[in-house]
């Protein structure tokens, strides 16, 4: 039986060189499929590392106050559900007494607030650039780990000086085409902000829940508050603990300080880094299954095309199944022969897949920021899905060739 | 020598109602071991059917056939695979190589099926195709070979598996008449190692091989007669010499009559049929004109 087999797979894939346009077009099917699945999940990957090492940077001690319940949490502070469909927008916004309230909790050393200003700053040459004016305090680099080594970041106190900015690497090249605009200015809301320092490139990824800190200007909180009337909406609380072994525990305390303020309506979102890091994967992990999902349709359609191709070739060649049966193969033999064939076939179909996504891979790392992780696993189970579309859908015809009679067969010329 | 071949009252019919064809008679047949039997009849008088039934690739719609003594229609489809594939060697009229096989290939296929390792079916298989006088074209594809030479591969490929019984049907109905000489002499040769051979025929020329002739029309067995090796049967060779005539009664009934007349009889078998009263009365004219060519042969 093993001589049979092997000398089925030779014939099967003669058989497939034989008619290469149309095994290239029936494997077509499968070959998307696999790709856009392998590809999908190597997507949703790579931005899981992209996360988790940003979250590295920022430091895992880095505690987020956001507004809104984006959490559930248990009775021993654990996260026990992902509220991703609330509108976190509608839940309020934090204000300058909470910054003051996470401020003076137990274990907090640092507290920044970040907020978000309408409008939109006009470059030198007075255009308008839509990037966001972030409105925060002098401690930022020190709550974020990050260095301005271009000029500095702004004084704790900036009553009575003129309007300054610090500014993202990637919006100092948006607004004036230069990396280390130091000391140029723009205007915003009427006023002119003076540059005074550039902050190092942040690492990114590119589904991160908070703003993009590189596309970013910062300016003073005090200076929002004079322009927008004492009325800057916090869309973040940035707090570090004076231990960062304590972190969890100073969580705990935030929230506790928070609810109380709020007579236990939670209205915000208290987080440390590892626990973003959680609900970002909790998120990016339902994405990719979605996407995935959505995918292996694409791979269900090509085993389709296989079962089609396959069975217009059995009627094709019901002359041959004829003669082999006159020749003494059983209906087992000729089932073999053609799901070896249409095995092949599909087979063949998900490694052209794979080697194409490990180019696509290649592609994106060149030419965008996401940097796809094809795992060993992703190729593993690619293939066995590929090698099972085969086999289940090269059956039907298999068996309607089989179950053929030997004379009526052997008359279809 | 036992009885290889063995069919009582075997009936074949094709399709339904109306458009039911009575491809065999009531065919009583017998053949034992080490005959060379020539089957002679117009086209369409149920030779290939009566060859399909013997090979086990069809079965009869009634009557019995026993095959090495053990009746055919007890056996399961993948039984009658393998007695195919162990005791019976067809070759065709239209040789049916598979054409993306090698002749090597091609010869050694029902070894494969037998699960022979690949390096003892390639030897087999190159070993017969030396017997067929093949042995430098083993690489070839079928299409690169003359329809003498493939009819050799085909015989070759037929002879592989060392069967009992060789079925051919019209072997020689493709080739030139040096080529037929050819296949017929190599056919005479298998037979010699104690082989039967059953083969279809239309030229008379070629009985000459055969040491038993059937003649057969409209599904019937019409004649069955033992000849000498070497010489021409001798119902052959009045039907050589002699100019086929046709009478006035057939030209004017034409084909179409002799077609009607052939589904009565299966009529007559089943209970209800609507139109009996119609056939019965055609019935007599028939006979006599069957009995006529009978006369005649």
């Amino acid at each position: 039986m093993s001589s049979v087999s092997r000398g089925n797979v030779k014939m099967a894939i003669t058989a497939l060189k034989s008619t290469k346009w149309r095994s290239l077009f029936t494997m077509l099917g499968v070959i998307i499929g696999v790709v856009s699945v392998v590809t999908v999940v190597g997507v949703g990957e790579g931005i899981k590392h992209q996360v988790g090492g940003q979250i590295s940077q920022l430091g895992r001690d880095l505690i987020t106050v956001r507004p809104g319940k984006l959490v559930n949490r248990g009775s021993a502070g654990g996260i026990t559900g992902v509220n991703l469909f609330t509108n976190n927008m509608s839940g309020g916004s934090l204000n300058q007494q909470d910054l003051a309230r996470v401020r003076q909790t137990n274990g907090v050393r640092l507290a920044v607030p970040l907020g978000l200003v309408n409008g939109t700053a006009d470059d030198a040459n007075g255009r308008p650039v839509s990037l966001p004016i972030v409105a925060t305090t002098s401690d930022l680099p020190d709550v974020l780990n990050q260095s301005v080594t271009t000029g500095g970041f702004f004084a704790p106190d900036t009553t009575g000086q003129p309007y300054v900015a610090v500014l993202g690497s990637n919006a100092a090249q948006t607004l004036f085409h230069e990396s280390a605009p130091l000391g140029r200015s723009f205007q915003f809301m009427g006023q002119t902000f003076f540059v005074q320092g550039i902050f190092n490139q942040f690492d990114t990824n590119p589904l991160s829940l908070t703003t993009d800190f590189n596309n970013a200007i910062f300016i003073p909180y005090t200076t929002a508050q004079t322009l927008t009337n004492s009325n800057t909406q916090l869309y973040e609380i940035l707090a570090k603990p004076t231990d960062s072994k304590q972190t969890s525990t100073v969580v705990g305390a935030v929230t506790n300080t928070l609810a109380h303020a709020y007579q236990n309506q939670e209205q915000f979102t208290v987080l440390s880094q590892s626990e973003s890091l959680a609900v970002t994967n909790n998120i990016l992990d339902l994405l990719t299954r979605m996407i995935a999902g959505v995918a292996a349709i694409s791979l269900l359609v090509g085993g389709i095309g296989i079962m089609d191709v396959m069975l217009v070739s059995v009627s094709e060649r019901m002359h041959e199944v004829g003669i082999r049966k006159a020749l003494g193969a059983t209906n087992r033999q000729i089932l073999e022969q053609f799901l070896i064939e249409s095995t092949v076939l599909s087979l063949v179909g998900g490694l052209i897949g794979i080697a194409m996504s490990l180019l696509i891979d290649y592609l994106l790392r060149v030419f965008t920021s996401l940097t796809p992780v094809i795992s060993w696993q992703a190729v593993v189970v690619a293939t066995i899905v590929s090698f099972l579309v085969g086999i289940v859908f090269g059956s039907v015809p298999a068996i309607k060739a089989a179950r053929k009679d030997p004379i009526d067969a052997l008359r279809n010329e | 020598m036992g009885v290889i071949i063995e069919l009582k009252d075997v009936s074949k019919l094709y399709g339904f109602g109306d458009a039911t064809t009575l491809a065999l008679d009531e065919v009583n047949l017998s053949i034992e071991q080490n005959e060379f039997v020539a089957i002679m009849g117009p086209s369409g008088c149920g030779k290939s059917t009566l060859m399909n039934i013997i090979g086990l690739l069809d079965r009869p719609t009634h009557g019995e056939y026993k095959f090495n003594t053990r009746s055919a229609a007890k056996l399961s489809s993948d039984k009658r695979a393998k007695i195919r594939r162990d005791t019976i060697g067809f070759i065709f009229q239209s040789y049916n190589l598979l054409p993306r096989l090698t002749v090597l290939e091609n010869v050694a296929l029902p070894l494969a099926y037998k699960g022979m390792s690949l390096a003892r079916r390639m030897k087999l298989a190159s070993n017969m195709l030396e017997r067929v006088g093949l042995q430098d074209r083993e690489y070839f594809y079928p299409s690169q070979l003359s329809g003498g030479q493939v009819q050799c591969v085909a015989i070759a490929r037929a002879l592989v598996n060392d069967p009992k019984l060789i079925i051919a049907d019209e072997p020689t109905g493709n080739l030139d008449s040096a080529s037929s000489r050819l296949v017929m002499e190599l056919l005479g040769e298998i037979h010699k190692t104690g082989n039967t051979i059953l083969f279809v025929t239309h030229n008379p020329e070629l009985t000459r091989y055969a040491n038993r002739v059937v003649y057969m029309r409209d599904g019937s067995i019409m004649q069955d007669e033992t000849t000498v090796f070497g010489e021409v049967a001798s119902t052959a060779l009045k039907q050589m010499y002699s100019i086929p005539e046709t009478t006035v009664e057939d030209d004017l009934e034409g084909v179409s009559a002799l077609m009607k007349a052939v589904p009565q009889k299966a009529a007559e078998r089943r209970p209800a049929p609507t139109q009996k009263k119609k056939k019965t009365s055609k019935k007599p004219a028939r006979k006599t004109k069957a009995r006529k060519r009978s006369a005649r042969t």
